[in-house]
């Protein structure tokens, strides 16, 4: 039996090639859709806080306070979506999602700032949603800021002194990204994403399917050890999504502008590792399920959230209780999305990232074994079974 | 009631290019067995399916149970029973479970379900197994509960594909019983199957092969005026050998294997007799016997492809 | 009816029998939940930054413990040359960082103006775009003490930085906390994922099993069979629903603020379109595989694209244009108005009505196209 598995894997991998072909609407999906969800995202989404919807109550309408709003309306953080008086319709506003922040000028605005006392302006956010209410918050304060250096420096121009600049310059470089364009951050992300669902969901019915339809018995008959079943599965599903990732970084760099700084044999290391890694965690899934059913669910259910929420593609890692940062280390997009990110926005070495790939293929080779094991669990409890009751 | 049961006219399947049954025509009368022979991919289940309600039909007409499948499929299901080749009730529900899910699909009040749930058990032989998941029971089990839920609501048209399909003789001698009891009691049965020693059992036959009835009629009928001329029964332990030999010369006319002999069609009995054992004599071959036989349906069956083969599209034989 | 009830005590007798159905319907969303719960966390506290002091005075510390001291950013490094920044912002060990040059005091005493330096790791452009406006802030907020500072030494009169100091205040969700935001759109996506994948494999399952077969040539019809198949996946999801909100107050402390019925029933509202989704997938899918890439092909932009994360009001106007079909959308802003706002039946109608709409459509699509034919 240890003689040669590998002859054994050949038959197997013809057979899913075949298996494959003849469901044209499934190859069509797994080599495309990626690049058509990649097309989609990357055009719709961004993290870039913009246009939020604003109203402006100016109790005080001189032109101080006027000037204020404008500085606000001048920005395409916020749109200015309501101009009141009185702050009485704020709420019903803010509870229709009609606007998400409101700015407050008392009516005593611009007498204090004559009279040299800081006036109270209020600056209201909807906090349901949590994230572009802390941006929000965190432009109001920056235009605010400027607002006020700008008032104390008249105060004093008019106080006589002249010629003031302020004795700061703050020069602002940003590496890597040079206009924070969300989408080199998120395109990234975003492949790691979209290819961990679609491999692991295509190879979690790969098995299972053939225990449905009870061709596995057959198998089971057969010599064929069962490594090399897994891995003559495994095959055409690596071969497949290749194909597929190129696809997705094809795009990504054609249309978003995100090419491959660093060396693409590694990134090609890198994504191999990777694509093996998310078919194998598909392949343990069949193997240790009975329905394709279930398999599907549990597929989507131990990819989908998983992989969006702990993978660094959205929320950073570094922000997490320990106990979760310890979960991340399950997550195979994780480390892949170091690499990504290093090899195409940084054009780093394989310094950089070796450890990702070490264990990109620690992961694949660990639930690889572990989906033997399984299997191997299986056809003793079969055997036994047939053992005991044959009706 | 219309005269018939079953009548159809014509009927034709086509998927895409493939022709899977070609102008059917053929009439069944009510209480009788109707047998449809072929080999696997000849053509039965999709008219069956075409009876049932479950296929349109690429053209021609069919009327089961006075309704037209095409025009009112819903009606027909109302009065007919399907037993699919393909084991098809759940698996994973037990006997009780299945008779219970079936009996209230088809509207069933509770008390009849009930009393028709002792005698489904019953006939199937499956008391004392009520709580067995059908998953664990053996083929010849599966197909008894099959029949049972496909005329639990008394239907007076039942459709059997290949219900003995993977059967055990025992098994399948006692579910002919039940076909036949179902038949006394005026039920009209059209079966499908690919053995030919059932084909015994029936009313009337239609043979088919490659979408097309090639024979019909009564069994005795059949054997008696279809095939006119000698068959020659040789029986060697080298049946293959000589079937090799035979094969090939022009006075035979048919040739095949049956078990250990050999069923050799020919023009004159003494002739054929004579021309055989010299041809085999050069092979070395010596056969034990070599007897003129009544021809079986298989026998028939095989005169009949090989008649379509050689000189094109018969035409459908009446009873 | 009678119908109906078989197919439906038929379909609970099938979902009890499979052993690992129920763990993965009823466990795994409540874990993912308490995964997510702790996870979700987009408020950007804390960066990690590189204090470059190449000057080493008084002023220039002065400035740079503003920045520590205001609380946004720890220090990972404190650094004498520009060149030991690289590293660390290579390898993702700071985020941030900020350089004083030589000669920084000097100036400041002089009068002239003193530059200062912030590097940004743009590779997280959220991160950045929030620590570079932090920092900015900071910055400009000590210039403004440093020039206060200086005109009260000389003119010798009190004079007080006019500031505008806005009082925040933040509705709903006073802590901002990204896990109140969050958690709610778990509920929705979690109900979206279970029940669309479940109607979708639904019928599909029976075609390939071969026991549809049986059943369509029974008399029964199309909507008997398919009210009795979907029916317990709206059970299914309510139990979901209920686990999920009863984590999400109980455990996370997220707030239940309008009512609970009214969440119930839009919730069943939603449900609508998703089985409807789900049940047209079957109908166009022969295989269980192909239902579920199919399925994949509606889940994932459903969830990028309701504004689960994402604001709808950044995309582009097709994609905006492209959300007004996707439930999901609909339904977030009911569980968050519901949970976080206490809004009710007054302001969320059009919601409710717009799921109402899409359900039918869709349902009412998929019935029709259902055919009790073997082709």
């Amino acid at each position: 039996m240890r003689a040669l598995p590998y002859a054994f894997v050949g038959p197997v991998m013809r057979k899913e090639f075949r298996q494959m072909r003849r469901d044209t609407r499934s190859l069509v999906f797994m080599i495309f859709l990626p690049a058509f969800l990649l097309l989609m995202f990357g055009f719709a989404l961004n993290f870039d806080v913009k246009h939020i919807p604003l109203a402006v109550v100016d109790a005080d309408n001189s032109r101080a306070s006027r000037d204020l709003a404008d500085k606000f309306a001048a920005t395409e953080y916020f749109d200015v979506e309501a101009r009141l008086d009185r702050s009485g319709d704020v709420d019903g506003l803010m509870a229709r999602e009609k606007i998400r922040a409101a700015l407050i000028i008392p009516e005593t605005f611009s007498e204090d700032l004559l009279a040299g006392r800081s006036p109270s302006v209020q600056f209201l956010i909807d906090g349901a949603n949590a994230m572009s209410g802390t941006t929000a918050a965190g432009y109001a304060a920056s235009i605010l800021q400027s607002y006020s250096q700008r008032t104390t420096l008249e105060a004093l121009e008019r106080r006589g002194a002249r010629g003031l600049t302020p004795p700061l310059k703050t020069d602002v470089r940003v590496w890597y990204n040079p206009e924070l364009r969300s989408a080199k951050f998120l395109v990234p992300g975003l492949m790691a994403f979209i290819l961990m669902v679609i491999l692991t969901t295509s190879t979690a019915f790969s098995v299972v399917r053939e225990k449905e339809r009870g061709t596995m018995e057959q198998l089971r008959v057969s010599p064929l050890p069962n490594a090399a079943l897994i891995v003559g599965k495994l095959v055409p599903y690596v071969l497949l999504s290749l194909a597929s990732a190129h696809l997705v970084l094809g795009l990504g760099w054609v249309l978003f502008g995100v090419a491959v700084e660093g060396s693409y044999v590694l990134l090609l290391l890198a994504m191999i590792l990777f694509l093996i890694a998310g078919l194998a965690q598909g392949l343990l899934i069949s193997a240790i399920t009975q329905t394709q059913q279930v398999a599907f669910l549990l597929s989507i259910l131990t990819t989908i959230l998983p992989t969006f929420i702990l993978s660094g593609f959205v929320f950073p890692i570094r922000n997490m209780p320990l106990a979760i940062q310890v979960v991340t280390y399950l997550i195979p997009a994780k480390y892949f999305l170091v690499a990504l990110r290093a090899i195409i926005i940084k054009g780093a070495g394989l310094p950089a990232f070796w450890g990702q790939l070490v264990m990109l293929a620690a992961f694949a080779a660990a639930t690889l074994a572990l989906s033997v094991a399984m299997l191997r669990r299986e056809n003793q409890a079969g055997r036994r079974r047939r053992r005991e009751g044959a009706s | 009631m219309a005269d018939h049961s079953i009548e159809v006219r014509s009927l034709t399947k086509r998927f895409g290019d493939f022709t899977a049954v070609d102008a059917v025509s053929f009439d069944v009368g009510r209480g009788a067995i109707f047998g449809f022979l072929g080999a696997n991919g000849a053509g039965k289940s999709t008219v069956i399916r075409m009876l049932c309600g479950l296929l349109d039909p690429t053209s021609g007409t069919a009327t089961v149970g006075g309704f037209d499948v095409g025009r009112d499929p819903e009606k027909v299901k109302r009065v007919i029973g399907y037993m699919s080749q393909k084991f098809s009730l759940y698996e994973d529900l037990t006997v009780v479970e299945n008779i219970r899910f079936f009996g209230g699909v088809y509207g069933l009040p509770a008390k009849t379900i009930q009393s028709r749930l002792a005698w489904v058990l019953d006939l199937a032989g499956l008391e004392g197994r009520e709580r067995s998941l059908t998953r664990t029971l053996s083929v010849g089990w599966k197909q008894r509960l099959a029949l049972g839920c496909a005329i639990l609501h008394e239907p007076e048209i039942v459709f059997l594909d290949e219900p003995t399909g993977g059967v055990d003789p025992a098994s399948r001698r006692r579910f002919w019983e039940l076909i036949n009891g179902l038949s006394e009691r005026q039920v009209t049965v059209l079966v499908t199957t690919h053995y030919l020693d059932e084909a015994e059992y029936c009313n009337d036959i239609r043979l088919i092969h490659a979408g097309r009835i090639v024979a019909g009629g009564s069994p005795r009928v059949l054997k008696e005026e279809v095939i006119r001329n000698p068959i020659l029964e040789v029986a060697t332990p080298r049946a293959v050998d000589a079937l090799e030999s035979l094969r090939n010369e022009p006075w035979v006319l048919e040739t095949s294997i049956f078990g250990t002999a050999l069923h050799v069609g020919v023009a004159d009995e003494a002739e054929g007799r004579r021309l055989i054992l010299e041809r085999l004599a050069r092979e070395g071959i010596v056969p034990e016997r070599v007897d003129r036989i009544v021809p079986s349906l298989e026998d028939v069956f095989i005169h009949k492809i090989e008649e379509q083969a050689g000189t094109g599209p018969l035409g459908e034989a009446g009873p | 009816m009678r119908a109906i009830l078989s197919i439906l005590w038929k379909e609970f007798i099938q979902l009890r029998r499979d052993p690992k159905l129920f763990p993965v319907l009823f466990i795994s969303p409540i874990l993912q939940l308490l995964l997510l719960g702790y996870a979700a966390n987009l408020d950007v506290k804390n960066i990690p930054s590189v204090i470059c002091d190449m000057d080493r005075s008084a002023a220039s510390r002065a400035f740079l413990d503003d920045f520590v001291n205001s609380g946004y950013f720890t220090v990972a490094a404190r650094v004498e040359r520009t060149e030991e920044i690289d590293a660390r912002l290579d390898h993702g060990a700071a985020a941030i960082a900020f350089v004083v040059p030589r000669g920084f005091a000097d100036d400041l005493a002089a009068g002239r103006q003193a530059q200062v330096q912030i590097i940004v790791d743009g590779s997280e452009s959220q991160t950045a775009t929030i620590g570079v406006n932090y920092a900015t802030m900071v910055a400009s907020r000590h210039s403004q003490k440093i020039m206060l500072d200086a005109l009260e030494r000389s003119r010798g009169r009190g004079l007080k930085p006019v500031l505008v100091d806005p009082e925040l205040r933040v509705w709903y969700n006073p802590d901002l906390k990204s896990r109140n935001f969050m958690i709610p759109g778990v509920l929705g996506l979690i109900l979206m994922i279970t029940t669309t994948t479940l109607a979708s494999l639904g019928v599909v399952r029976e075609r390939e099993a071969g026991t549809m077969e049986q059943l369509i040539v029974t008399p029964v019809r199309p909507l008997q069979l398919i009210v009795g198949k979907l029916l317990p996946f709206v059970l299914i999801g309510l139990i979901d629903a209920v686990f999920v909100l009863a984590v999400a107050r109980l455990w996370f402390g997220v707030p239940l603020r309008g009512s609970a019925a009214l969440l119930l029933a839009l919730c069943l509202a939603f449900m609508l379109t998703t089985l409807g989704t789900g049940l047209f997938i079957s109908t166009i899918s022969r295989t269980q595989q192909q239902a579920m890439l199919t399925s994949m092909f509606f889940i994932m932009p459903q969830m990028m694209l309701s504004g689960f994360v994402f604001p709808v009001e950044n995309m582009p106007p097709f994609f905006q244009a492209l959300t007004t079909v996707i439930p999901l959308r609909y339904f977030l802003v009911i569980i968050r108005g519901i949970m976080l706002k206490g809004t009710g039946w007054a302001e969320l109608w059009p919601q409710a009505a717009a799921l109402l709409a899409l359900g039918t459509l869709i349902l009412g699509l998929s019935v029709s196209r259902f055919q009790k034919k073997l082709d």
